[in-house]
């Protein structure tokens, strides 16, 4: 994300019920995490676990492809912790209206044994390059056409927690 | 199962048209039907590739409205969307329907208009996940490009080889979108799209459209004086292994190898090829996952000019999706088009000589970090 998208953040209300104006964020997607991420909880995204083949699916998921047993999933905070597989930085607007230059990739959760599709912090790839430790951050990272807040999730370099 | 042929084929200059999709879908069934020298009222049913129209012109029933232009009335019509494979897909939906017996005419057009202000990446729909968080064709192919790099050694410099061999050969070609040649250095110094990929290793947006008749043998015999069999056809669809290695795709590998049986070929007895080349890496991946050479060799084999025109085995003389230009719908049937071509001996300036196998490969759509549909046809001059 670039700089310009955490001054957004600053600016924003943390949360407004839907009333007369609306709402003034919106998830990109619903089921996919808890916000506001409950105090004392660390960020994270919910798959769903196999118990029958112990396979992670992420987003959510009614049924295991290979399994094919109903009711046999059950809900999986993932782990916070992943490390890149691959990245890229875009130099194009995204047709979902993110402006460049903006950097996502794929994510791997060496405890849930999944890869992720995700953006990352940041637009450096030289931070971001295969085999960096990441961790999850859940937050807005584009604004809708109504003037919301898209709330999302992205990855940053373990590292840059302090900075 | 019965033998289908291509009895006639023509399509429209791609590039950007200010004419409406009926107009362009009309001009290539004109010249398809004019090509096999038949009648509207000789083709039993119609089959219309289309992916982008309900997105971009808020149309649907484009194959309805086209082949109405075209005076075809009356018969099933089926609109078919499969990504960048939907023409291929109608294509083969239409030979099943041959092969099978329902029919012994059929005609198949692509159609697309895609063109938008400069520097506007296809909106494919927003609908999915990874869409709504950043996913860009380009970007996809930037990670194929890196693991392939990362793995095998491919080098920038091969990949850009992919945008000049094409952009040479769509000079060739009157149908193509760009009629200029390329240098490397320009396709690696243009703007960056998405590391490693610049704006020169990717597809253009186009308007165009292409068409097909097909035809059992009993009616190619009659009226196909040019005939060529379609020999062979396969559609897959991905698996969407969550932890596939990026460097190949196993949907490919499986069409080629179902195609290539049902046609009775091996890779070696191919002559000339049509791959989706939207990103220079494709092609580069397209020749492993052919089999024109053996995995991780895809760089090499361009850098040894095999598959150049004078090579051993010629791909996307047409200029490619790179040159010629990519109406996503049209995009297949225009390579069964080149290709029908190149086996009549009639692609003029960019022909293949003694050409008599032929095969086109085209997959699209992203599914998870899999593709969604990838078809392989081949074609043969008996």
């Amino acid at each position: 994300m670039s700089d310009s998208s955490k001054e957004e953040v600053r600016i924003t209300p943390t949360y407004t019920p839907i009333g007369i104006n609306g709402v003034s964020w919106v998830m990109v997607e619903a089921n996919l995490f808890e916000y506001p991420v409950p105090k004392g909880k660390k960020p994270a995204l919910f798959g769903s676990l196999c118990t029958k083949c112990d396979r992670v699916f992420f987003p959510q998921r009614e049924l295991c492809p290979d399994c094919f047993e109903e009711g046999g999933m059950v809900m999986k905070r993932l782990d916070s912790k992943g490390v890149i597989y691959a990245s890229t930085l875009v130099q194009i607007p995204s047709p979902a209206g993110i402006k460049p230059p903006y950097a996502y990739g794929y994510v791997d959760i060496p405890v849930d044994k999944i890869r992720i599709h995700a953006l990352f912090d940041g637009t450096d790839l030289a931070t971001l390059a295969p085999g960096t430790e990441v961790e999850l951050v859940i937050g807005p990272f584009a604004v809708n056409k109504q003037g919301q807040n898209i709330i999302g999730y992205k990855y940053r370099p373990v590292q840059s927690r302090r900075v | 199962m019965r033998n289908v042929f291509v009895i006639g084929v023509g399509m429209t200059v791609f590039g950007k048209h200010e004419r409406s999709l009926r107009s362009l879908g009309y001009e290539a069934c004109l010249n398809a039907l004019k090509d096999a020298g038949v009648k509207p009222a000789d083709i039993e049913a119609g089959y219309c590739g289309n992916c982008l129209a309900p997105a971009l012109q808020g149309e649907t029933g484009v194959g309805q409205h086209v082949f109405w232009e075209a005076g075809i009335k009356g018969i099933p019509i089926i609109n078919v969307e499969n990504a960048c494979a939907s023409g291929s897909t109608a294509v083969r939906e239409a030979w099943m329907a041959i092969s099978g017996g329902f029919y012994d005419m059929a005609i198949v057009v692509g159609v697309e208009k895609t063109v938008m202000p400069k520097g506007t990446p296809l909106n494919v729909g927003t609908g999915e996940l990874e869409a709504k968080l950043g996913e860009v064709f380009p970007g996809y192919f930037a990670f194929v490009a890196q693991k392939h790099m990362e793995k095998y050694g491919t080098t920038r410099e091969q990949l850009a080889k992919v945008s000049v061999k094409n952009h040479e050969n769509g000079a060739l070609n009157p149908y193509a979108q760009f009629n200029k040649p390329l240098t490397v250095e320009q396709v690696l110094n243009s703007a960056m799209i998405a590391e490693p990929l610049t704006l020169l290793s990717c597809c253009p947006n186009s308007d165009g459209a292409a068409a097909i008749i097909l035809a059992s043998a009993e009616k190619a015999k009659k009226v196909g004086k040019k005939s060529v069999r379609l020999a062979g056809s396969a559609l897959t669809s991905g698996t969407y292994e969550n932890q596939k290695d990026f460097t190949g795709w196993e949907m490919e590998q499986r069409a080629a190898k179902q195609a290539y049986e049902m046609a009775s070929i091996d890779p070696k007895d191919i002559n000339v090829v049509e791959v989706h080349d939207a990103f220079t890496i494709c092609e580069i991946v397209h020749y492993e996952g052919l089999g024109l050479c053996s995995a991780g060799e895809g760089g090499r084999f361009i850098d040894e000019g095999h598959s150049w025109l004078g090579g051993k085995v010629p791909v996307c003389p047409s200029g490619g999706l790179l040159a010629k230009g990519h109406p996503v719908g049209a995009s297949g049937v225009a390579q069964i088009v080149e290709l029908a071509w190149q086996l009549r001996g009639e692609a003029g300036k960019r022909q293949v000589p003694k050409a008599r196998v032929a095969v086109a490969q085209i997959m699209g759509g992203a599914k998870g970090s899999d593709t969604r549909a990838c078809t392989v046809h081949v074609m043969i001059k008996d």
